[in-house]
C-alpha cells in the first residue's frame, strides 16, 4: 500500500512538472493576442514553422535563451520578436546580444557586465567597428583565422541575420515614388539571403514570399505603373497588424489578426497544418525538463544504491519512466514535424543517444531486476541528464529541425545507418557508465560486494556485445550509403574512421575477455576508455574540420572534449590501482 | 614450428593486432588535416610499412621536427589478422557433425554459396536498374537478398558447428568483407561523364589515366584516331606509330601545369625562357608547376611538351605544348581548344586528354547516354541544395534499349556492369557530370554486412538467453 502511494505521488509530481507552462496564458480581449500571432505560419531555412518557433530560435541564436527580460519582467520570445518587427521603441533595449569575447568587447567599447548580454542600443555606436573587423576576418583564408577572427565572424553573422530578418518585415508602402527603384533593388539583393518568408502561397501565387517584397508590389506607384502585380491581401493585413502594434492599438491588431487567419483558412487551409502542434512542442520543452528529472533520478538512485534503500530505487525507477514518456513523445513529435527520421544533425544525435541510454536503463531494471539493483537507474539518470544537457548547448545555432542537403536527403539511410551507428555510440557509453560506477564504488565505498561485482560485469559484457553489433552494422551501412551515393564503399573519411575505431575497440574488449586476458576489473577499465573512443568519434572528428561529416564546429567543444577525455583517463588510472587499496576488497 | 603456430593461434595476437590497427586508423585520421586522402591512403593504409609523420600527433601550431616513424602498415596488419583468424578457427572450431547431419550441412553450405554467387552476379535483377519512383525500398531489397544468403549459411553452420555456428559465420563474414575490399582496391575503375543538355555521349573519361590522341578527320565517313597512352610519354622518349605521318619526341612530361595565361602580359624574363611553340603555345603560357596538395579540391593538370618530326625527311613540324587544360571535359566544357597540326598533307587534331573508353554492354554492343534535362533544386528561400537530378535517354540499338531514366543524388543507374552516379554539374546548370564506377564486387559489402549481422545477433541472443535463464 505504501509502495502504491509512493508510485502514485511520483507520477503526479512528474505530470505536474511536465505540464507546467504548456497552456497558453489567458489574454483579455483588450490585450494583444500574442499567442494567436505566434501560431501564424512562416517559412524560414526551407521549413514552414509557426512564428513562435522563429522567435525562439532567433532569440536563442542571439542570446542563448528562449526568453528575455526587460525592466526585471520576463518577456516571451514572440513579444520580443514582434516588438522588433513592428519597430517599437523599447525593442532596442532588450539585452539580447551575447558577446563573450573580452577582446571583442573592449574593441567595441563595451564594458563587461552581467551575463555578457547587450542591447542593440548599446551596440549601435560600435556597429561600424564590428563591421570593419568582420570584413577583415572574412578576407582571410579560413585556416588563417584566429580565435578573435572567429568570434568576430560569429557575432557579426548573428547581427547580419537579425538585421536581414528585420528588413524583410519592412513596410515600403509609404515611401516616396522616387525611392522606389532603389528600394526594389535593395530588396532583390536581400532576397538572395535566407529570409523569413511570411506571405504564404495562395491561388494566384505559388511561392512563399517575404513581407517587404509582397508589400512593395502593392505600393500605389507600382500599381499605377501597371506592373501587372496585384496587391497581396494577406501581405496587406500583415502590414496592418504590424502598424497597429507599433501604435499600441490592440483592437485593430486583433481584428487584423483574426481576419488574416480567416483569409488564410479560406485561401490555403493546408498552410495552417501542424502549427499549433509545434507551438505545443515548443511550450512543452520536454528535453530540458527531462534532463532535470533524470538528474533527480540519478541523485535519488545514488543514495538508494549506496545505502540499499529499495524504496528510493523504486521511486526513482518510476520517475525515470515518467520522464522517458515525454522524452519519447518529443522525439516522435520532431519526426512528425520535420518529416525526417529522428536523427538529422548533431543536436538530434544527443537527444537520441540519451533516449537510447534511458531505454537501456529501463530494460536493465525491468528485465533483470534481481541483478540490476538500481544500476539501470544510475546509468539512465546520468546518461539522460548529460546528453540532454549537451543537446541544450548544441541548440544555439538556430532551427534544430533543419532541411537536409542534397546528398544527405535520403530517408532510407537516415533511418538505418544513422540510427544504428548512434545506437552503437549509446551502447558503448552505457557500458562505460556502468564501468565508471564499478571503479568508483569499488575504490571509494564498501558497496561493491561479490554479487554486485558479478552483476555489473555481466551487464558491461552484454552491453558491449550490443555495442559491437550496432557499431559494426552501422559502420558497414555507412559504407553502403557511400557506395550508393558515389560508388566508393570505404574512403577512410575521418567520421568513418571514428566509427571503425569504436568497432575495433569493442572487438578488442570482447577478445580480451574470451582470451581471459582481463577479468571484471580490467574489462571495466577498458569500458571506461571506450567512452573516450566514442566521444572522439561523436565530437572529436568534427573538430578536425575535414571530410564530409564535418558539421557543427565549435571552439568550446574542443575544450570540453579534452576535459572529458582527461577525466576518463583519470578513472582508468584509478581503476588500475591495486585492489588491496580498494575499499570494497573481496 | 610449433612456436610459430602457437603465435598465430593466440587471441593475444588478435588483440595486439587490433590495437595496432586502432593506432594506425587514428593517426591516419589526424594526418588528413594536412594531406589529401589519396596520399594518406598510400602512406598509412595501402602499404606494408607505414611512415608516421610525428607532427600530426600534436597541434599544428607547435614546432615539432618532421621525424618519420615506421609502423606496421594496413596491408601487414590485415594479412596477419587474416592469418590469425584462419589459424584460430582451423584449430578450435571443428566440424561437430556426422552422417546425415554432416551431409545436410554440406548441402546447405553449397546452397548458401550458390545464393551468394547469385546475389553477386545479380541474378533476378533488372538489366537496367534505375530508381523509378520510391527510393526507400531499393536498398532494403538489396539487404534482403544479403539476409537470405546469410540465413541459409547460418542454417548450414548450425548443422555443422552447433553452438558455435554464430561465431563461425560472423568471422567468415568479416573475412569475406576484407577479401571484397582487397578485390575492389585491385579492380574497381572510376571514371566520369560530362554531358551538356541535349548532347549525346558514348564514352567515359578514365580520370586516373591520360592519353595523347591524334584525330584524322580527312575521311568523311570515319575518323581515324591514334592514341598514345600516358606511360609512353616519358621525358626524352621518341614515339613512332605507323598511322601518324610523324614521330613524336617528348621534351618534358609535366605532372601539373598552370592554367593558360596570355603570353603578352608576362614578364620579359619568363617569356624569353619559354620555348617557341606552334599552336596554342605560341599565344598562351603553360608551364610546369608544383603538384597540388590534397587538402584543396584542386586537381593536377598534366601537360606534355612534344616536338614532331617528319618520318621521311626528319624535318621538324614544330614544337607543341599539349595540355589537359585544353581538353573541354577537364574545365567543365567552359572551352574547347583542339590543337591543329598540318603534316603529310593532312590536318590532324590533337588532344591531351583523359583516357577515353567507349561504352559497350557486356554483349559487345555500343550504347550512349543523352542528357535531356538537368535540374538543380534548392529549398525555397535558401541557397541550400535540395536535389541534383539528370533526366537521360539510354540508347543501345544492338539490344533494343531506348529508355528515359532519371539519375539523382543517392539514386544511381546500374547498367552494363557500370554504375552511373549524379556527381556534379556545369556552370549555370547547363549540363551534368556523372561519376561512372565499374566494380564487379560491389555487392560483397551488402552480403558480408548481413552475414556478420546474422552471425553476431545469433551468438548474442544465445548468450543473452542463457543469462536470462540463470537470472530467472
Amino acid at each position: 500500500m505504501r509502495r502504491t502511494l509512493l508510485h502514485a505521488a511520483t507520477v503526479l509530481f512528474a505530470a505536474w512538472f511536465f505540464m507546467a507552462g504548456t497552456t497558453p496564458p489567458r489574454e483579455a480581449p483588450g490585450e494583444f493576442h500574442l499567442d494567436a500571432f505566434g501560431r501564424l505560419p512562416v517559412k524560414f531555412d526551407g521549413r514552414k514553422k509557426p512564428i513562435d518557433t522563429l522567435a525562439r530560435n532567433q532569440l536563442t541564436v542571439l542570446s542563448g535563451k528562449q526568453t528575455t527580460k526587460l525592466d526585471g519582467e520576463r518577456v516571451s520570445a514572440v513579444k520580443w520578436l514582434l516588438d522588433n518587427l513592428a519597430g517599437r521603441p523599447e525593442a532596442l533595449d532588450y539585452p539580447v546580444v551575447r558577446i563573450e569575447s573580452i577582446d571583442l568587447l573592449s574593441d567595441l567599447g563595451l564594458e563587461e557586465q552581467n551575463h555578457f548580454r547587450y542591447s542593440y542600443r548599446e551596440i549601435l555606436p560600435a556597429l561600424g567597428r564590428l563591421d570593419a573587423a568582420a570584413r577583415s576576418a572574412f578576407g582571410k583564408e579560413s585556416a588563417r583565422r584566429d580565435l578573435y577572427d572567429r568570434q568576430v565572424i560569429k557575432t557579426a553573422n548573428k547581427l547580419y541575420l537579425y538585421q536581414n530578418i528585420l528588413s524583410s518585415f519592412e513596410d515600403p508602402r509609404d515611401i516616396p515614388s522616387e525611392q522606389l527603384m532603389a528600394t526594389a533593388q535593395r530588396y532583390m539583393q536581400l532576397e538572395s539571403y535566407s529570409l523569413p518568408l511570411v506571405v504564404p502561397p495562395t491561388e494566384g501565387n505559388p511561392r512563399w514570399r517575404p513581407l517587404m517584397s509582397a508589400l512593395l508590389a502593392g505600393h500605389p506607384s507600382m500599381q499605377a505603373a501597371g506592373h501587372g502585380m496585384e496587391a497581396d491581401p494577406l501581405a496587406g493585413r500583415f502590414g496592418g497588424m504590424l502598424a497597429a502594434y507599433r501604435e499600441g492599438d490592440a483592437a485593430t491588431f486583433n481584428r487584423e489578426l483574426d481576419a488574416y487567419v480567416a483569409d488564410l483558412r479560406a485561401a490555403n487551409p493546408e498552410v495552417l497544418d501542424k502549427l499549433s502542434f509545434e507551438v505545443f512542442y515548443n511550450r512543452l520543452g520536454a528535453f530540458i525538463k527531462a534532463a532535470q528529472v533524470y538528474l533527480l533520478v540519478f541523485v535519488v538512485s545514488c543514495f538508494g544504491w549506496l545505502f540499499r534503500k529499495e524504496a528510493m530505487l523504486a521511486a526513482a525507477r518510476t520517475l525515470m519512466v515518467c520522464a522517458f514518456v515525454p522524452h519519447t513523445f518529443a522525439i516522435v513529435a520532431r519526426v512528425f514535424l520535420s518529416g525526417y527520421p529522428p536523427i538529422t544533425n548533431l543536436y538530434s544525435t544527443a537527444i537520441f543517444i540519451g533516449w537510447g541510454a534511458v531505454a537501456s536503463g529501463i530494460i536493465i531494471e525491468y528485465a533483470f531486476r534481481r541483478r540490476a539493483e538500481g544500476i539501470g537507474n544510475l546509468v539512465a539518470g546520468i546518461a539522460g541528464f548529460a546528453t540532454l544537457l549537451i543537446a541544450h548547448f548544441l541548440a544555439g545555432d538556430g532551427d534544430t529541425m533543419e532541411q537536409m542537403r542534397a546528398v544527405l536527403d535520403t530517408r532510407f539511410w537516415l533511418a538505418t545507418h544513422v540510427i544504428t551507428i548512434n545506437l552503437g555510440y549509446m551502447a558503448t557509453f552505457v557500458a562505460g557508465a556502468i564501468a565508471i560506477f564499478f571503479v568508483l564504488s569499488g575504490l571509494l565505498t564498501r558497496r561493491l560486494d561479490a554479487t554486485t561485482r558479478d552483476g555489473m560485469y555481466r551487464m558491461m559484457y552484454g552491453t558491449t556485445c550490443f555495442a559491437l553489433l550496432f557499431s559494426f552494422v552501422g559502420t558497414v551501412l555507412g559504407g553502403l550509403w557511400a557506395d550508393d551515393s558515389w560508388g566508393r564503399f570505404w574512403g577512410w573519411d575521418p567520421k568513418e574512421n571514428g566509427a571503425l575505431l569504436i568497432v575495433i575497440w569493442n572487438a578488442i574488449m570482447l577478445h580480451a575477455c574470451y582470451g581471459k586476458m582481463v577479468h571484471d576489473r580490467g574489462f571495466a577499465i577498458m569500458a571506461v576508455f571506450g567512452n573516450v573512443v566514442t566521444a572522439w568519434s561523436w565530437f572529436g572528428v568534427n573538430q578536425l574540420g575535414v571530410g564530409l561529416h564535418s558539421y557543427g564546429f565549435t571552439d568550446s567543444a574542443s575544450f570540453w572534449l579534452l576535459l572529458f577525455a582527461a577525466s576518463q583517463l583519470v578513472i582508468c588510472a584509478a581503476g588500475a590501482i591495486p585492489e588491496r587499496h580498494w575499499k570494497s576488497r573481496a | 614450428m610449433k612456436k610459430v603456430l602457437d603465435f598465430f593461434l593466440s587471441l593475444k595476437l588478435t588483440v595486439v593486432l587490433l590495437a595496432l590497427s586502432m593506432v594506425l586508423v587514428f593517426v591516419g585520421t589526424l594526418a588528413q588535416v594536412d594531406k589529401g586522402i589519396w596520399t594518406v591512403m598510400d602512406q598509412y593504409f595501402r602499404c606494408f610499412v607505414a611512415m608516421i609523420d610525428l607532427p600530426v600527433l600534436f597541434p599544428r601550431a607547435w614546432d615539432i621536427p618532421g621525424i618519420r616513424i615506421p609502423f606496421p602498415g594496413g596491408f601487414l596488419i590485415g594479412t596477419l589478422l587474416v592469418a590469425n583468424l584462419i589459424a584460430v578457427h582451423w584449430a578450435s572450431f571443428k566440424v561437430n557433425a556426422s552422417g546425415g547431419r554432416l551431409l545436410a550441412g554440406l548441402a546447405l553450405l553449397g546452397l548458401g554459396v550458390l545464393v551468394v554467387a547469385g546475389v553477386m552476379l545479380g541474378w533476378g535483377t533488372a538489366q537496367v536498374a534505375a530508381t523509378e519512383d520510391d527510393a526507400f525500398w531499393r536498398v532494403f531489397f538489396r539487404l534482403g537478398r544479403g539476409t537470405l544468403a546469410a540465413v541459409v549459411l547460418y542454417a548450414a553452420c548450425v548443422l555443422l558447428y552447433r553452438k558455435r555456428a554464430g561465431l563461425v559465420l560472423l568471422h567468415g563474414g568479416i573475412l569475406f568483407l576484407l577479401v571484397g575490399e582487397f578485390l575492389t582496391a585491385l579492380f574497381a575503375v572510376e571514371a566520369t561523364m560530362t554531358i551538356k543538355e541535349g548532347e549525346t555521349v558514348n564514352y567515359v573519361d578514365r580520370s586516373q589515366q591520360l592519353e595523347l590522341a591524334f584525330i584524322d578527320a580527312s575521311d568523311p565517313n570515319r575518323d581515324v584516331v591514334t592514341v598514345i597512352p600516358q606511360h609512353k610519354l616519358e621525358d626524352d622518349a621518341t614515339i613512332d606509330v605507323e598511322t601518324l605521318p610523324f614521330t613524336i619526341k617528348v621534351h618534358r612530361y609535366m605532372v601539373n601545369s598552370n592554367s593558360p595565361r596570355p603570353l603578352d602580359g608576362l614578364p620579359e624574363a619568363l617569356r624569353k625562357a619559354y620555348p617557341a611553340y606552334e599552336g596554342y603555345g605560341s599565344r598562351l603560357y603553360v608551364a610546369e608547376q608544383r603538384e597540388v596538395s590534397g587538402t584543396t579540391s584542386a586537381r593536377n593538370a598534366p601537360s606534355v611538351d612534344v616536338e614532331l618530326f617528319d618520318r621521311s625527311s626528319g624535318q621538324s613540324h614544330g614544337r607543341y605544348i599539349l595540355s589537359l587544360w585544353f581538353y573541354p571535359n577537364f574545365v567543365n566544357q567552359q572551352w574547347d581548344m583542339p590543337t591543329r597540326i598540318m603534316a603529310g598533307g593532312k590536318e590532324l587534331t590533337a588532344y591531351f586528354r583523359y583516357r577515353r573508353e567507349y561504352l559497350r554492354s557486356p554483349g559487345g554492343s555500343p550504347f550512349s547516354i543523352k542528357l535531356l534535362d538537368f535540374v538543380h533544386e534548392k529549398y525555397e528561400g535558401t541557397q541550400v541544395p535540395k536535389d541534383f537530378s539528370s533526366r537521360i535517354l539510354l540508347v543501345n540499338e544492338g539490344e533494343g534499349i531506348e529508355r528515359e531514366l532519371r539519375i539523382w543524388m543517392n539514386n544511381p543507374l546500374r547498367y552494363a556492369r557500370r554504375t552511373f552516379y549524379q556527381s556534379g554539374y556545369m556552370p549555370d546548370d547547363s549540363g551534368t557530370i556523372l561519376q561512372v564506377v565499374r566494380n564487379d564486387t560491389w555487392m560483397i559489402p551488402y552480403l558480408s554486412c548481413m552475414i556478420v549481422f546474422v552471425g553476431m545477433a545469433a551468438q548474442f541472443v544465445q548468450s543473452f538467453n542463457r543469462y536470462r535463464r540463470r537470472d530467472a
